[in-house]
Formats: C-alpha cells, structure tokens, sequence
C-alpha cells in the first residue's frame, strides 16, 4: 500500500497534475457558481478538454471540477440562495440567512472549511476503504458484477426519484434501452439503427451526457429565469469579515468530525451521494441539538451551515470508493467519470488498483491537494469568482451551448451529432419540465452495456439456467439488497398511508 | 375526465416500449443464435416489458394521485428565445460542413448573443470575433486538431 502512495504522491504531484488540479477547481467552482449548472454539467463540459491528456490528469482533472463544483454549488446557495447543485440545496437553509445578516464572508469561510475537513477525512478513509474492497472484488465472477449492476441501478432510481420511483425506474429502463443502440457487442449485428451509419456507433456518452445536463440545464436557465433582487447583490459586493472566533469553532468542530463520517459512508453506498448525506446530516445536527439552537436552524445556524457541507463533500469523495473498486458509479457524477475512463481504454473495477496503479492513487492524493487548493486557492478568491458571475447571461448561455456543442463536435467531427444533440436536449427538457430525474437514464445508459455483456457471461457459465441468482450466498445477497432497496420506499409509504387512515378512523370513532 | 400530464407520459412512454420491443423483433440473429440463452434480441426484449410494465403501473399510480399535481404554467416561460436558440444550434449543425468552424461559430454565437437580447454591436462582434480566433489558435496550433476548412470556400477556390 506504501508503494502505491507513493506512485500516486508522484503522479499528484507532478507539475502538469497539480496545474490540473487547481485548473479543475477553480473551473468547477466557477461552473458551480452558476444556478442551475451542477457537477455533472461542468464535468461533462470538461471530458472534451480531457481527450488530449494522459488518463491520471484526465481524472484528477475532473475530480477537481467535481470539488469544485459542490464548493462553488455552496457559494451561491449563500450569497443568491439559488444552489448549483442538489447536493447544496441544504447548504441554503442557513447559509443565505447569514448572508442576509451581512455575514457572508463567514459563511463562506465556514461552509470551505467544512468542505475541507470533510473531504480531508473522507480522502484518509477512501485511502483504506478502496484498498481493502479492491482485493476483496477480485473475487468477483459475473453473476455479482451483474446483481451489483442492478443494485446501483435501482439504488439510484429509489433515492433519486424526487419522491417518484416509478419515474426514475423508468428513466432508468430508457437509458437501458438508448445503450442498446448501434452494434451490438457479442454478435456485431445491428440494434435499432434503422439503417442510418450514424448509429452503427450508438449513441456516444459525451453526447447524452452534454445534451441531457449540459445544454438542457443551460436552456432551462432561460426558460425559467431565476429573479436575483438588490439585496443579493448587495450580499455578493459586501461579503463582511470572512474570520470565525474561537467559541464558533469549538461550536461547529464536532458538528463537522460528526457530520464527514457520516457523509463518507453515505457517499459510499449506491446511489445516495451528495445531496441525501447532506440532508442526513443537516437532520441528524438538528436533532441532536438543544432546544434553544434547534430554533436557530434555518434562520443562520452555524451548525445548520457546517453539517451538510462537510458532509456534502465526504460524500463526494465516499463516491469514488464503488466507481474506482467495482467499477460501478453511485451517482450521476460518479457515472460520467465512469464514461470517461472507459473511453480513455481503463476500466475501473478491481483491476484498476492492479493494472493503472498510478491511476488509482493519483486520484486518492489528488483529492488531498484538491481539498487544499480549494481551501488556499479558492477561498480568498470567492470576491472575485463572484463578480463572474455578473457576467451578463446573454453572453454566458450561448457560450455555454458552444462548449457543448463543439465538446462533441470535436472529437467525432460529425454534423450529424449536432442534429442528434438538439434532439435530446429538447426530450431531456420536457423530462425535466414533468420532473422525470435524469441522472437514472444516464447511469442506465453506461452501465447498459456492462450489465449485458456480465449477464451473457453469468449465463453462459451456468450453462443457460438462471441458478447463477440463488447459487453464490454474495450474488443471492446483493440481489436481496436490490429487493429490499425497492421494496422498502413503497412499503413505507403503504404503511404510511395506512397508519393514516386508522389513525383517522380511531380519532372519528372517538368524537 | 381529465387526463394529468403525468399520465400523459406515462401512456407515450407505454407506447414507446411497445414500439421499442417491436423493432426488437428486427434485429438479424446469426444463424443458430435464436438456441443461445442470450442473444442480440434478450436485452430488448426484456427491457421493453420491463418499460412497459413500469409505465403501466405509472399510469395507474398517477390515476390515483390525479389533482394533486402543481400545475406547470407553461404560458410563464420564456419559450421564444429557448426555441430560438435550438434552431440556431440545428442551423449551425448544418453550415458547420459548408462554411467551416471560424465562420459559422462566429455566425453561432452573434445569433445566440442577439437571441438572449443583447444588442450593442462592441458585445455582439468584439466577443464572438475574438473568441473564434483564440478558440481556432489553441485547437489548430496548440492542440494540433485539423479544423477542415468549408466545402463552399473549397468549392469556390477550387
């Protein structure tokens, strides 16, 4: 393990690798910064740019733009109230009130010093967790791969739905079925091309990636403008003291040690990520607080601010643990990065810490330098890097379509992508104007193929029958996880909706 | 009887299973392919019940929830300038061979610039000019890209 550190100290830290790192995080936070434009935007948006450099730069590249990206997130959750990203929604509940009371300078300070420690602590437990999960997948055959497949797909279709799972399973299938069009992989024979040589290929992931998130986001930020008043402005040009006193930080310190563990193992399961670990911990904070503090969540807590941040990007980095030893993403974010080492020609599973070592950890270290370049870099620039964000719309949008458009363009040279791209983006926008999620249909597309070609595989060795399910005790246990991550949203509510109705009959029976 | 919008989709997308699974069953098998216990039709096959069902129980699911839903307010939208925007890109997508990268990104991005109701000529032509010619340095000269030049100047040149 001593070695491996060391490999990937060597690949973070070379001078190219550590330009990415503070490129990548001050591109995301900029990105991030924008409402409405989340992580998976701004790295999709830099996959392109990613092309021309060796895999471990691609990658610590765009895990500091995902850095970034969740920081930047928090910083307009503060200073607008409009987050960037799901995952910092919460960090608006008390963030903008403090902004409101003229303290936005310390709410920034605060929310990029518990992104720091939390994804400083998380970085240490990856550090064990990936190593140790690695070696134990190596004995992985396909039938697992196939039922882990279907775990993260339904995870993410059961926490992701917006209360909806039906709809996100839904979205799931469909980016299943976009996955089986062009040439199929066993037998070369053509699925769903209708003939066209434009879709021999399939689909590309760059362009569903762009289309749905890119370019959707980008135009649904002008279908439905958000109103920043006076006041927000005022917030941004006025930031205040950016200093935290030493009773704030014997405040908030526990607050955030508690809040990192917990984000961490939340980003580690499948399809949680982000944006639930930061509302578990923003609750589980609230909770434990006495009476007197709970009532200051909401109107500018400190606490309130400190606990979904940190737990915001321990998650982030939980995140990485399924992606770099399974090779399965748990999010919409993790996903894309998926895309994108399969495309450089590593795919990332248990092999990845055998075969791409310096990958592997260079990811892992760059996360530390990430976390610091945030913290140094970012912190005492956030007066400037939102003053970009006065750069007028007009200009922003279309530049954004451009990168977009010519993100694609460039690495196929084919007219007929642009075609394909305006014809997604318009479907992924009635999607999201009937709050269909999409972040399913894009993990459902990557994994797509995967899932097929382990489950041909897992049918061959058992010779055709479907005993693969029941005849590993592990394949048997992810597949009852699987059951149990569907079963248990629906049976909630059933239960809820019943305790309702006896509690109202007994409250009737009782008048 | 109304039908809510959620429904609405979940009928389009039953019907778009259905249709999926439909086409599946055009996909050539090699010859003796249909004996295998997976082959180039399985996957379709199976994801287009599975669509199919998923979207049924939907349908039925948002029956039961029917009036519940917010209503969209679609007449609040800016739509012209979004729809603007996406023909532009459709144009774009087709002069891009024609009149090469410079010029119809250039063209792109003054349309896009004037779409979003911007309309000083120093924003309009003094970003979207300089833009273009850095953009067209870092690929050409600094990434090495090969940008082909457009077939209408090769056309006319030649």
């Amino acid at each position: 393990m001593l070695e491996g550190i060391l490999t990937g100290l060597s690949t973070a830290t070379m001078p190219v690798n550590l330009f990415m790192v503070f490129i990548g995080c001050f591109v995301g936070t900029f990105i991030g910064m924008l409402p409405g434009l989340g992580p998976i935007s701004a790295i999709a948006l830099m996959i392109p740019i990613t092309y021309g450099l060796d895999p471990a730069s691609g990658i610590i590249l765009m895990a500091g733009v995902y850095y970034g990206a969740i920081f930047g997130g928090s910083t307009s959750s503060i200073l607008i109230n409009a987050p960037g990203c799901s995952g910092t929604v919460v960090t608006a509940f008390d963030g903008y009130p403090l902004a409101q009371k003229g303290q936005a300078g310390k709410a920034l300070a605060l929310a990029a010093y518990a992104s720091f420690t939390g994804g400083t602590i998380s970085a240490v437990f990856l550090l064990v967790a990936a190593p140790a999960l690695a070696s134990v997948s190596l004995s992985f055959q396909s039938a697992d791969y196939f039922a882990l497949m279907v775990l993260g797909l339904s995870a993410v279709a059961a926490f992701s739905g917006k209360g909806n799972i039906l709809k996100a399973l839904m979205m799931t299938v469909l980016g299943l079925m976009i996955s089986t069009i062009g040439t199929d992989r066993s037998s070369g024979v053509d699925r769903f091309t209708f003939g066209r040589m434009d879709l021999v290929d399939g689909i590309s992931f760059l362009l569903l990636a762009m289309a749905t998130f890119a370019l959707a986001e980008a135009l649904m930020s002008v279908l439905k403008p958000e109103d920043n008043g006076e006041a927000d402005e005022d917030a941004m040009r006025n930031l205040g003291s950016m200093k935290l006193n030493k009773e704030e930080i014997k405040e908030v310190a526990p607050v955030i040690a508690r809040s990192s563990v917990l984000g961490f193992f939340v980003g580690v399961l499948p399809g949680a990520g982000a944006t639930i670990a930061a509302f578990l911990a923003y609750g589980f904070e609230r909770n434990l607080a006495k009476a007197k503090e709970k009532l200051k969540f909401g109107l500018g807590s400190l606490k309130g601010l400190a606990a979904p941040e940190a737990a915001n990007n321990a998650a982030s980095s939980g995140s990485f643990v399924p992606l770099l030893t399974l090779g399965i993403p748990g999010s919409g974010t993790t996903a894309i990065m998926l895309g994108a080492l399969i495309s450089y020609g590593i795919q990332p599973g248990p092999r990845l810490f055998l075969d791409n070592p310096e990958v592997f950890w260079s990811v892992i270290i760059s996360m530390y330098v990430g976390n610091i370049v945030l913290l140094i870099l970012n912190l005492p620039l956030i007066p400037y890097i939102s003053r970009l964000l006065a750069v007028p719309r007009q200009v922003l949008v279309p530049m954004i379509l451009l990168f977009s458009i010519t993100g694609v363009y460039l690495v196929s040279f084919n007219s007929a992508d642009i075609l394909i791209m305006v014809i997604i983006t318009v479907l992924a926008i009635v999607l999201r104007l009937l709050d269909f999620p999409l972040a399913p249909l894009l993990l459902g597309f990557i994994l797509g193929g995967m899932l097929e070609d382990n489950l041909r595989r897992a049918l061959l060795i058992s010779d055709g029958g479907y005993s693969f399910i029941w005849e590993r005790p592990i394949t048997l246990t992810i597949f009852c996880i699987t059951l149990f991550v569907l079963v248990a949203p629906l049976a909630s509510g059933m239960w809820k909706k019943y305790r309702k109705k006896t509690v109202g009959y007994g409250a009737s029976m009782q008048e | 009887m109304t039908i809510s919008r959620d429904q609405i989709a979940g009928l389009v997308f039953l019907v778009f299973s259905l249709a999926y699974g439909f086409y599946a069953t055009d996909i050539a098998l090699l010859p003796g392919e249909e004996f295998e216990p997976i082959n180039a039709r399985t996957m379709p096959y199976v994801l287009s019940g599975l669509g199919a069902a998923l979207s049924f129980f939907f349908v039925l699911a948002s029956w039961r929830s029917a009036g519940t839903l917010k209503p969209l307010k679609l007449g609040l939208m800016a739509w012209p300038p979004v729809i603007a925007l996406l023909v532009v890109m459709v144009i774009y997508g087709l002069i891009l061979n024609w009149l090469g990268f410079v010029v119809s990104t250039a063209l792109f991005l003054i349309a896009g610039f004037r779409i979003m109701g911007e309309r000083r000529p120093k924003i309009l032509f003094g970003v979207s000019i300089p833009f273009v010619a850095i953009s067209w340095f870092c690929l050409t000269q600094l990434l090495d890209i090969y940008l082909a030049p457009g077939r209408l100047f090769s056309l006319l040149g030649g």
